[in-house]
């Protein structure tokens, strides 16, 4: 009924700016890489009419950004002196043969450090929020985190396994508290969170708070106060990946988290229930996210002594359950059906027939 | 005598009233971890498309592109998002670089992205949104070479479907 009643098109139509009596004047792909990177250009546009990607995706509310503000440094030096180290890099014999010779090798650590000072928050920020850490942990706003946090958690053999934005980490590397570094001022407050967004055995919108040291000054955890000891990740067998995210929040003044403090040590999952939203809302004027880093972790066996030593309970196991598959609603005369049709809305399990 | 007695009998029903109430699970668990089901090969790919080119039947795809200046490499989802992106225009890669474009810089940008995407927790990607007379150039050879060496296996693993 919507078709038959004719009425102007809502924008404007595709190829309307296409003059088709002069099509010798119009330039020619001449390439098919050419039309591909249009077309996929094209295909990425937001159109006036409905489209898959619209059907498939929620519409994005504006963001609230929570975090510390950008510092603006005086860019125009900036500028000035990058393009004089391009300048002597251009003249530079050396690496015009290698580049040539294509023998290049780029130091990948101090690609890394200075990407950590650039583009690094950015692209952190982009792979938490694909990851779901703003939308599960503070409902949807979004903070850069401007503070490069390093985390690493020292095994028996002096091997160091970092933490990244997404990493695979396993529980029984993260058995003991992991060494954490930040650049910070001296006289600078700061509080680190580890929380567990997925692990909630009970109910599904809260989380597990498994490390909360506040006023700690600089960048030296140990003289911080440890509102809540290191508890071992924890995935129950099963449940697939669970994420824990590190927070750092940078304090304007000293704090007082007294009534968040839990007793030591605490192993009671109800007292370790926690929501970060909350938290933030209580202290949100005197304290801003300014680091993030959280790794993924699946279960392992010093899970299951995890759960029998220092919980005390036994540990739950759970299995995959598939959503039913989905059937259109059954119809009288159903067409070009084969007779398991029948079989898809029936209560009760038939045998099956073979192909019929 | 009697003053001990309950001290050490409300220490010990403390420490079990703490932790008794760890028994009580719920019998359903949400997992709301968005990469979750795609870490455990149980998500769902987009199997339509099977009539255009490139396809979206992948869960991460990288997408290499060689404009006249730069070279660019994403990693995106289906629905188009960019997960984790490296490229020749940033301060970070171009100072070490002589030219933001060519097989020198493709290789290294491989390098770069495979670092990346190890980080960000991405092993497995689709590599297959390149035009088949392209794959054979060495720029591009170079850039898949590197990946691979980094770590990063450009076969994405079937889903489980049973």
């Amino acid at each position: 009924a919507v078709l038959w009643k004719r009425a102007a098109p809502l924008g404007p139509m595709p190829n309307e700016d296409v003059d088709v009596k002069n099509l010798e004047v119009l330039e020619r792909y001449r390439s098919f890489t050419r039309y591909l990177r249009q077309a996929e250009r094209e295909s990425r546009k937001p159109r006036w009419w409905n489209t898959y990607h619209r059907h498939t995706n929620p519409p994005a509310e504006p963001q609230t950004d929570i975090g510390l503000p950008r510092e603006q440094l005086s860019r125009a030096k900036e500028i000035k002196e990058r393009k004089r180290i391009l300048r002597e890099n251009h003249q530079n014999a050396e690496m015009e043969r290698a580049a040539r010779l294509r023998t290049v090798l780029i130091p990948l650590d101090e690609v890394r450090a200075e990407w950590e000072k650039t583009s690094g928050p950015f692209h952190k920020q982009r792979v938490a929020k694909h990851c779901g850490v703003f939308r599960d942990l503070f409902k949807g706003a979004t903070f850069t985190p401007w503070v490069a946090l390093r985390v690493h958690y020292s095994q028996e053999d002096e091997h160091l396994v970092p933490v990244y934005y997404g990493n695979m980490v396993t529980p029984s590397e993260a058995s003991s508290p992991p060494e954490v570094s930040y650049e910070a001022d001296k006289g600078s407050l700061w509080t680190l969170l580890l929380t567990n967004p997925d692990g909630h055995l009970r109910d599904a919108d809260s989380e597990y708070l498994h490390w909360l040291v506040t006023n700690i000054p600089g960048s030296d955890i140990k003289a911080g106060k440890e509102m809540c000891h290191y508890l071992p990740p924890f995935p129950a067998m099963g449940t697939g990946y669970h994420r824990f995210i590190f927070l750092l929040f940078k304090q304007h003044g000293p704090i007082d988290f007294s009534q968040d403090a839990r007793p030591m040590p605490c192993y009671s999952l109800k007292m370790r229930t926690f929501n970060t939203f909350d938290f933030y809302r209580k202290h949100k004027d005197a304290m801003t996210p300014a680091g993030l880093a959280f790794f993924q972790c699946q279960w392992d066996s010093s899970v299951t002594s995890t759960f029998h030593q220092l919980l005390n309970m036994r540990e739950p196991v759970f299995e995959f359950v598939r959503p039913p598959p989905y059937h259109p609603p059954q119809v009288k005369f159903p067409r070009h059906q084969p007779l398991r049709y029948l079989d898809r809305y029936r209560d009760t399990e038939e045998p099956t027939y073979g192909i019929y | 005598g009697l003053r001990l007695a309950s001290t050490t009998a409300r220490l010990k029903t403390e420490a079990e009233v703490d932790t008794s109430e760890n028994e009580v699970v719920a019998p359903n668990f949400t997992n709301r971890n968005p990469r979750n089901l795609e870490q455990m090969a149980l998500a769902r790919k987009e199997r339509g498309w099977k009539t255009t080119w490139p396809k979206r039947e992948f869960w991460h795809r990288l997408r290499l592109e060689r404009t006249q200046h730069y070279v660019e490499a994403f990693v995106e989802r289906s629905n188009g998002d960019v997960v984790v992106s490296a490229s020749t225009r940033e301060w970070a890669i171009k100072r070490h670089l002589y030219s933001p474009k060519g097989v020198a810089a493709c290789k290294n940008l491989g390098r770069v992205m495979a670092q990346r995407c190890l980080e960000a927790g991405i092993n497995f990607v689709n590599f297959k949104a390149i035009i088949p007379w392209e794959r054979h150039c060495d720029s591009i050879q170079e850039f898949e070479k590197a990946m691979q060496e980094g770590g990063v296996v450009l076969r994405e693993p079937r889903r489980i479907y049973r």
